[in-house]
């Protein structure tokens, strides 16, 4: 005889879910308890349909840029290569921040931009996945290897901002870090190209 | 030891959990609060990421 016990597990499943809309009580669950596990579920949805509505409608949703890249040969890479990282302005007046993470930092190290503007960050991983987070702004994606994560976003105040790696990447992803300055639009001046290069994390 | 007399002990157990549904209405309002303060008032303030 063929036995199907996760079928069976499953169809005792649906039953007792239909008995319990159907206000049977296969078991017995505390009528309080029951009115306990409608509240969460309704919080739950309510979370959910905020989070789809803002998705849907007002496209707030997590970097999903999809642009593969040789992570092996970043150094012969046209974009990647060591004079191309850090900050570059562009002839229409944009500004690009490309910084290559590798174990066990970033480069460029440091980079600095102006407040208010809108930035493009261009990252590549040359090793393992690698994460970025800068503290209280929105800056926060995976680096991938094999991929560019590629995000647009704008400081509003100036400051000194960490930069650090929230992926764990080995033995030496706390000492992974960098920093982002971040000052007065009309004290920032456009970097000539190459000005920003690849410092260590370690120095 | 409890000294409550049987007629009590019934009337209580009978009665409707008031402070039960207290607690579950203030635990769900203070979870929900503090998440919408999240998302409204930390979360979206900093802005979209807006990839390509």
């Amino acid at each position: 005889m063929h036995i199907d016990p996760l079928g069976k597990k499953w169809a005792n499943i649906t039953q007792f879910i239909a008995s319990q809309f159907k206000g049977g009580d296969p078991i017995h669950i505390d009528p309080l308890e029951k009115k306990w596990t409608y509240i969460i579920l309704a919080i739950t949805g309510l979370f959910v349909a905020i989070i789809m509505i803002d998705a849907l409608f007002h496209k707030i949703n997590p970097p999903s840029h999809v642009e593969t890249i040789d992570s092996a040969r970043l150094h012969l890479s046209e974009e990647f290569a060591e004079d191309n990282l850090g900050v570059q302005v562009d002839g229409k007046g944009n500004v690009m921040v490309r910084i290559v993470a590798g174990r066990y930092g970033f480069y460029p190290k440091q980079v600095t931009v102006p407040s208010g503007t809108p930035l493009t960050f261009r990252w590549a991983s040359m090793d393992v996945i690698h994460g970025i987070h800068l503290p209280m702004t929105n800056m926060n994606t995976m680096i991938l290897p094999g991929y560019v994560a590629e995000l647009k976003t704008d400081f509003p105040k100036p400051g000194n901002y960490p930069l650090l790696c929230n992926e764990y990447c080995g033995m030496g992803h706390d000492h992974m870090w960098a920093s982002i300055t971040v000052v007065a639009k009309e004290h920032w001046a456009a970097p000539v190209k190459t000005t920003s290069k690849g410092g260590s994390s370690h120095e | 030891m409890s000294q409550l007399s049987e007629e009590e002990r019934e009337k209580i157990i009978k009665s409707p959990p008031v402070g039960t549904w207290a607690l579950m209405l203030i635990v769900s309002a203070g979870m929900v609060a503090a998440w919408l303060f999240l998302y409204y008032g930390v979360f979206l303030p900093r802005g979209a990421i807006d990839s390509l």
